[in-house]
C-alpha cells in the first residue's frame, strides 16, 4: 500500500489500484478512492498550503468539504482551477495539483515574513496604515495588497472550447439534505410512503457519521440497499445543496463521477435547480476547533477528521498523536486509532472526569483530565505539545507528531437560517440549533442537536413522519432493522479558548485570531456582523463552517455577555465554492442568447450577406464587401431601378373580432375605425406616460380583421402591451391578437421599376395606380402562392410589400429575383434600407428611443382630437409641450466633403460645452451630395435654416452643420404615389 | 456504498410536418358546439387531445392549436363564424418536433422548468413554457413529447436539443408523418 502512514485498508481505498499524481511538482502514489489530502497524508506530507495573511504553513484541519486550509489549484493543461479542498478532491491518475499562496515554494515562502511582523498587521491594519499619501492607495498600496493577498489564482486563459455546464431542473415531494443516520432513515421512510424523494449527499458515499464506526456498517448497508427499492426515490451523491431560495427552490451542485464525466463530454459539475414541496434537513454537525496558541500548526487536526482518515482511507495521521477534547464523542477517534495500533501520546480532556476517560485509561491511554493544551511546538509540523492543568498548576511537555482537537460539534444551520429558521442556544451541546417550522419542512438529527447516531436515525424517522403528514401521506409501519444503541455519554464542557502567548486562531482560512476579535470589539465593532466585516472572520469559502461559533464565543467573552446575545453567523448561499461555469450553465458563447433566423437565412448566407443582430434576429446588413460602397450601390439601385429586401423580421400581429377597430382606436394615437377594408394606415402608439412607443402600418383585411406591423425589436413588447390593455381596460371588447410574425415572410420591392417586377409575379390584384394606389392592401396571388400585398414604402420610392407563408418564401423570392433580372433588381440589406429611410426622413428605434414624444418627431397632426387613447393625458403634460424639447430635424455638413457621426453632439460656438441635441442617424446620401442625417435638436423646428456645430469628442471632430427639413428627398411624397 | 445512479438512455428526435391553425373563442360554448359539429374535439384546458385526423392543444384560455397532417385540408381550415371566434393560420409559424425514448424526460429536464414526471404531466398534458430561452409549446403523448417552437427559433432549438440529447444516445429519426404522431401510441 502506497504511503508509510497507510496502516490498513480503508472503506473507500480497500482494494484500490495505485494512482500516480503530482503535488507541487513531486510525484506521489495513492490509491483509487483516495482524496488528494488522504493520499498526501498517507505519504507523510503534512504541509499542504500557506495561510492567507501570515503565510504560515498549514496542513489539513478536516477530512471534508468544510476544509479551511488545504486548498489547492488543480491544473489540467492550460486550465487552472483554484481553491479546491484537497480533502474532497478525488485522486485520479495523472492528477496535477499545486499548493496556493506561497512565493516561491511551499517549503520557503518569502511572505512568511508577515508572520514575524504579525503584531503590526492586526485586523484592519491597512485601513489605518495606508492612509497617506492619498494618491498612493490606488496606485501603490491596493495593488500591492491585492498581489500579496488571496489564495488560488485563475488560469489566465479561458478555455473557449470546454464543455459548457449543464443546468438540470428537478422536482420532488421532499428534498432530503444529507445522507447520514438521520437522512438515510428519513429518506427510506419517505420512499416507503411512495413520496417522490431526492436524497442529496455531498460525500461520494452515503452514511455520514455511520461511516466512522464499524458497528454501524450492517445498518448503513441495509438502509442504502433499501433505497434502490423505492421507485420514487433518487439518490444524488457528490451533490451539495448550495442554498435555499424560497418557494421550495434549492440550488444544488453535483460533481460528476468519472464514468459520467466521460458520457457528458468531460463535464465536471452540474447545477441542479430543485423545486420541492418540502425539505428535510439532515445536514449533521461539524466538529469545531479550540483557540489556543499554535492551533494552526500542520498536524493539528480535528479529532473526527483523524478518525475519518483512518476509517475511509486506512491512513493514520500521526504515529504518536495527542488529543485535546471536551466531550466523550471525541474519544471515539482515540479508541479507533488505539485499536489500529497507533500509540496515543496523551489524551487531554478539559473535564475532570467522564465515562470515556475511564475507558481510555483502561486501555492504557494516558489521560490528562482537567487540562488544556497550552502550546504547540513545531513550525512545519507538530513535534510536541505543552499540557497544562486548568487550575494553573503543572505544565508537562509531551512529544507528539499530531494534535487531534475537538471543541464540540456545531449543527449545520446554513440552509435552515436561509429559510428563516431562528437560532436557539442549547447549553448541553454548547451550540446553536435551528428547527424548521411550518410549510418549509423539518430538521432532523444532529442538525437540530440530536447527537448520537441511533438518536439521529430515530429523529430522521420522526421528521419523515412529520413531513409526510404535512403532505397528507401516512407512512406504513417501520420494519427497518433497529440501529445499534448509542453508548452512554458524559456531558460536554464548553471550552472556546486557552489564553497564552502566540497566535490562537478562530478562523484558520482568513487568519483571524482571538486577539483580532477582541481588537474589533475595542474598535467598536461589537455586533457579530460588524466584527465579521472588520476582521474577515467567516468570509471566503469557509463561511464560518469551522470557526464561526468559536469567533462568536470569543466575541461574547470579550463583551462579557452570554453567547446567545451575540448569536452566530448566518451564511448566505453558496454553502461551498461553485465554479462560474456551473452557474453560467449551457447558455454561453454561441448559445448565450437564442438566434432568430429569417425564412431565407440560408439564401442570404449563400448570397454573401453580412449579418447583424437586430434584437434576436439575424438580418442581412449588406451583400458584398465592407465599407460604404456596396451599401450605397444597393441603395442607388432602389433610387434608380428596383431593389428587393427581406423584411420578414417585422413584427406582425393578427387582430380579429367585433371590437378590433374600437380597440385599435384605443391603443393607437390615430384613428383606425375609419380605415376602409383594403387600405393600410401608418400609426403611432404611445406609452401610458405619453411618450412614443412604437410605429408601423396597420391594414384592414376585413371589417373585423386587421394586421398590425411593428418594428422588429418591439414586436413582443407591442403584443404584451396590447394583451395588457385588453385585459386591463377593454375586457368589454371582443378582440383577439395572435403573433403571426413567423407565419409570414415579407419582402419589400422598392424603386421606380418595382411595378414592372411586381406585375410579373402578382397575378391578382391589378397593380395599376388607380386600382392599387399608395397604402392599398389586398389578398394576392404571388408567384402562384396565396399571400398579401401592401402598397407601402419605407424607402420613399414606389414600393410593394409582398407577404407569403414562410414555407413558400424561397420559391416566391426566387420568382421575384428572376422577374427583376431584366430591370437590374438588386437585393439590399439593412444598411441600404437605413440610408433610404434617412434620406426620406422616416424614423426608427434611433429616434423612437423612449425619450421622444409624438410632437418631438412631428406627428402632432396624427394625435386624434376626439376619443381617448393610451397616453393621451400624459402626452399633454406641460413638460412635453413647453419650449426646449428636442425636435426632429435634418442635418448636413456645410462642407459637403465632411462626414457626420451618430451621436455627434450639437452645440453653438458661443456655448461649446452645452449640448443642444445630437445626431441620431446619418448616412452618405445616394441622392444628394455628401452626408445627411437626422438629429434631435432643442426647439429644432424653429432653427431650420440656421447652423450649429456637430461635435464628436471621441473622434476629435467639430463640423459646421446646417439645420434642414428631415425630408431630404421627395417631401411632397410624389414618388410613393407614382 | 451508494445506491446506484441510473440515468435513462435512448432518445429519438424527429421533425413532424403539420398544418397548424389557432382557434380563438369569443363565445366558448358556441365554438365548442361548432367544433363538435365539424368533428373536432377541442382539448380541455392545459390538455392535448389526439384524434385520428386532428390533434388539439389548449394552452391558453379560450385558445386552441389544431394540428393535422402537413399538406392536407380539413375541417380545421374552415373559417370560424365571426360571432363565435376566429381562426388564424400558423402552419409556417411553428416548427414541430417529437422527442421520444426512455431518456426524453432527462433531456428536457436540462432546459424545461416544468415537472414532466408522468404523475404530474401524464400523456395528454399540454403547456406553454420556455426552453433554451425560446418559447415552446409542449404536449405529452403516449410515447413522447410534442414540441412546437416558433419557426424562426427552430434551428436554435434543434441545435440545443440535439446537443443536450447527445449524451443520451440521441438518434435522428427524420420527419414523421401526422399518422405516426397521432396513431402510434408506442412512439
Amino acid at each position: 500500500m502506497p504511503g508509510p502512514r497507510r496502516i490498513g485498508g480503508g472503506l473507500l481505498t480497500s482494494g484500490g489500484e495505485p494512482v500516480n499524481f503530482r503535488f507541487d511538482g513531486r510525484a506521489f502514489q495513492g490509491l483509487a478512492g483516495d482524496t488528494l489530502a488522504s493520499a498526501l497524508l498517507a505519504c507523510g506530507v503534512r504541509v499542504l498550503g500557506r495561510s492567507f495573511k501570515y503565510h504560515r504553513p498549514r496542513g489539513a484541519l478536516t477530512c471534508g468539504p468544510e476544509e479551511p486550509c488545504a486548498l489547492v489549484d488543480v491544473i489540467s493543461g492550460d486550465a487552472r482551477e483554484p481553491n479546491r479542498p484537497a480533502t474532497t478532491l478525488a485522486l485520479h491518475e495523472g492528477l496535477v495539483a499545486e499548493s496556493q499562496n506561497r512565493r516561491p515554494s511551499l517549503r520557503f515562502d518569502l511572505l512568511a515574513v508577515n508572520d514575524l511582523l504579525g503584531r503590526f498587521l492586526p485586523a484592519g491594519f491597512y485601513y489605518k496604515t495606508f492612509m497617506s499619501p492619498a494618491w498612493a492607495w490606488e496606485r501603490l498600496y491596493e495593488p500591492l495588497i491585492r498581489r500579496a493577498a488571496g489564495l488560488g489564482r485563475l488560469a489566465a486563459r479561458v478555455d473557449e472550447h470546454g464543455t459548457p455546464a449543464e443546468t438540470v431542473h428537478d422536482h420532488c415531494d421532499v428534498l432530503v439534505v444529507g445522507a447520514g443516520a438521520a437522512g438515510l432513515s428519513a429518506a427510506a421512510r419517505l420512499g416507503a410512503g411512495g413520496l417522490r424523494v431526492l436524497l442529496a449527499e455531498a460525500d461520494t458515499v452515503l452514511g455520514g457519521g455511520t461511516l466512522l464506526s464499524e458497528r454501524w456498517d450492517p445498518w448503513r448497508e441495509e438502509r442504502v440497499a433499501s433505497l434502490a427499492g423505492f421507485a420514487t426515490l433518487r439518490v444524488l451523491p457528490r451533490t451539495t445543496v448550495l442554498g435555499a431560495y424560497g418557494h421550495g427552490v434549492y440550488g444544488l451542485l453535483e460533481r460528476l463521477a468519472e464514468p459520467q464525466r466521460e458520457r457528458f463530454g468531460g463535464l465536471t459539475e452540474r447545477l441542479r435547480i430543485v423545486r420541492t414541496r418540502r425539505v428535510l434537513l439532515a445536514t449533521g454537525a461539524l466538529e469545531r476547533p479550540v483557540a489556543f496558541p499554535g492551533n494552526d500548526r500542520p498536524g493539528v487536526m480535528l479529532a473526527g477528521a483523524a478518525l475519518a482518515y483512518l476509517r475511509r482511507y486506512g491512513v493514520a495521521v500521526g504515529e504518536r498523536p495527542a488529543f485535546f477534547v471536551n466531550s466523550d464523542e471525541a474519544y471515539e477517534s482515540a479508541f479507533a486509532l488505539h485499536a489500529a495500533g497507533v500509540r496515543c501520546a496523551a489524551l487531554v480532556d478539559v473535564r475532570r472526569t467522564s465515562p470515556a476517560a475511564e475507558r481510555a485509561r483502561a486501555l492504557g491511554i494516558p489521560v490528562h483530565a482537567g487540562c488544556v493544551i497550552a502550546r504547540v511546538f513545531g513550525r512545519g509540523g507538530v513535534r510536541a505539545v505543552t499540557v497544562a492543568a486548568r487550575d494553573g498548576g503543572r505544565h508537562v511537555r509531551v512529544a507528539a507528531d499530531a494534535l487531534l482537537v475537538s471543541g464540540g460539534f456545531t449543527p449545520v444551520t446554513a440552509l435552515a437560517t436561509q429559510l428563516g429558521a431562528r437560532l436557539a442556544w442549547r447549553g448541553a451541546i454548547a451550540a446553536f440549533v435551528s428547527e424548521l417550522t411550518g410549510a418549509a419542512g423539518a430538521t432532523a438529527g444532529a442538525a437540530r442537536g440530536v447527537f448520537g447516531l441511533a438518536a439521529a436515525a430515530g429523529d430522521g424517522a420522526r421528521a419523515a413522519a412529520l413531513v409526510a403528514a404535512q403532505l397528507g401521506v401516512t407512512l406504513p409501519p417501520d420494519v427497518s432493522p433497529a440501529p445499534p444503541q448509542d453508548a452512554a455519554q458524559g456531558p460536554l464542557e464548553a471550552l472556546w479558548e486557552v489564553p497564552g502567548r502566540g497566535k490562537a486562531f478562530v478562523d484558520l482560512q482568513n487568519d483571524v485570531t482571538a486577539d483580532d476579535v477582541r481588537l474589533a470589539r475595542r474598535e467598536g465593532y461589537e455586533h457579530l456582523e460588524h466584527m465579521k466585516r472588520y476582521t474577515t472572520h467567516g468570509m471566503a469559502t469557509d463561511q464560518g463552517k469551522s470557526g464561526g461559533l468559536l469567533g462568536a464565543a470569543v466575541l461574547a467573552a470579550a463583551r462579557d455577555v452570554p453567547i446567545e446575545e451575540v448569536g452566530q453567523l448566518r451564511p448566505r448561499p453558496y454553502y461551498e465554492p461553485v465554479p462560474f461555469a456551473a452557474l453560467a450553465g449551457p447558455e454561453v458563447r454561441g448559445h448565450y442568447r437564442p438566434k432568430r433566423r429569417l425564412p431565407l437565412h440560408e439564401w442570404h448566407e449563400s448570397a454573401g450577406a453580412t449579418f447583424i443582430n437586430a434584437g434576436l434576429w439575424l438580418r442581412p446588413l449588406v451583400y458584398g464587401g465592407a465599407g460604404w460602397e456596396p451599401v450605397l450601390a444597393e441603395a442607388r439601385a432602389v433610387r434608380v431601378g428596383v431593389g428587393l429586401t427581406d423584411v420578414s423580421s417585422l413584427g406582425k400581429i393578427d387582430v380579429q373580432g367585433r371590437g378590433a377597430a374600437a380597440f385599435l382606436d384605443f391603443v393607437y394615437a390615430n384613428t383606425f375605425s375609419t380605415l376602409p377594408v383594403g387600405r393600410a394606415r401608418y400609426g403611432i402608439m404611445l406609452r401610458e406616460d405619453g411618450m412614443l412607443f412604437d410605429d408601423g402600418t396597420t391594414s384592414r383585411l376585413a371589417p373585423e380583421h386587421f394586421l398590425i406591423t411593428t418594428t422588429t425589436a418591439n414586436a413582443a413588447a407591442v403584443l404584451e402591451h396590447l394583451e395588457f390593455h385588453r385585459e386591463a381596460h377593454a375586457r368589454h371588447l371582443e378582440v383577439a391578437f395572435t403573433d403571426v410574425g413567423d407565419q409570414w415572410a415579407q419582402f419589400a420591392l422598392a424603386g421606380p421599376r418595382s411595378r414592372e417586377v411586381a406585375s410579373a409575379v402578382v397575378t391578382e390584384p391589378d397593380l395599376s395606380n388607380g386600382a392599387f394606389p399608395f397604402m392599398a392592401a389586398a389578398a394576392a396571388t404571388i408567384a402562384g402562392v396565396s399571400g398579401r400585398l401592401f402598397r407601402i414604402s419605407f424607402s420613399g420610392e414606389l414600393a410593394y410589400e409582398l407577404a407569403v407563408p414562410a414555407r413558400q418564401a424561397r420559391s416566391v423570392w426566387a420568382a421575384l429575383l428572376a422577374a427583376g433580372e431584366s430591370c437590374g433588381l438588386r437585393p439590399y440589406g439593412l444598411d441600404a434600407l437605413n440610408t433610404l429611410r434617412i434620406e426620406k426622413g422616416h424614423v426608427t428605434a434611433a429616434e423612437l428611443n423612449g425619450n421622444t414624444s409624438a410632437r418631438d418627431l412631428g406627428f402632432e397632426r396624427m394625435l386624434k382630437k376626439d376619443g381617448d387613447f393610451i397616453g393621451r393625458a400624459l402626452s399633454e403634460r406641460p413638460a412635453l409641450l413647453g419650449p426646449g424639447r428636442l425636435q426632429l430635424v435634418g442635418v448636413r455638413p456645410v462642407d459637403r466633403t465632411r462626414r457626420l457621426r451618430n451621436g455627434m453632439q450639437l452645440v453653438v460656438r458661443a456655448a461649446p460645452t452645452t449640448s443642444l441635441g445630437y445626431v441620431t442617424s446619418c448616412t452618405p446620401s445616394v441622392q444628394l451630395e455628401g452626408w445627411v442625417g437626422l438629429a434631435l435638436l432643442a426647439d429644432g423646428r424653429s432653427r431650420l435654416g440656421t447652423r450649429v456645430l456637430g461635435s464628436s469628442l471621441i473622434h476629435g471632430e467639430l463640423e459646421e452643420l446646417e439645420i434642414v427639413s428631415p425630408h431630404f428627398i421627395d417631401p411632397e411624397n410624389q414618388r410613393v404615389r407614382s | 456504498m451508494s445506491a446506484p445512479e441510473a440515468i435513462a438512455s435512448g432518445v429519438r428526435l424527429a421533425r413532424v410536418e403539420l398544418e397548424v391553425r389557432e382557434w380563438i373563442a369569443f363565445d366558448e360554448p358556441s365554438l365548442r358546439r361548432y367544433a363538435s359539429g365539424a368533428g373536432i374535439e377541442l382539448a380541455a384546458p392545459q390538455r392535448l387531445h389526439v384524434a385520428a385526423d386532428c390533434v388539439t392543444l389548449s394552452i391558453r384560455p379560450a385558445r386552441w392549436l389544431l394540428l393535422r397532417a402537413g399538406g392536407t385540408t380539413g375541417a380545421a381550415d374552415s373559417p370560424v363564424p365571426s360571432a363565435v371566434g376566429a381562426c388564424v393560420e400558423l402552419s409556417s409559424s411553428l416548427a414541430a418536433f417529437l422527442l421520444s425514448g426512455p431518456g426524453a424526460r432527462e433531456v428536457l429536464a436540462r432546459g424545461c422548468r416544468l415537472d414532466l414526471d408522468t404523475r404530474v404531466f401524464p400523456a395528454g398534458s399540454a403547456a406553454a413554457t420556455l426552453m433554451a430561452q425560446v418559447a415552446v409549446t409542449l404536449g405529452a403523448l403516449a410515447g413522447g413529447f410534442l414540441l412546437l417552437t416558433p419557426a424562426s427559433t427552430a434551428r436554435h432549438f434543434e441545435e440545443w436539443l440535439t446537443a443536450t440529447a447527445r449524451p443520451f444516445g440521441v438518434r435522428a429519426a427524420g420527419t414523421l408523418t401526422f399518422q405516426e404522431l397521432s396513431g402510434d401510441r408506442s412512439l
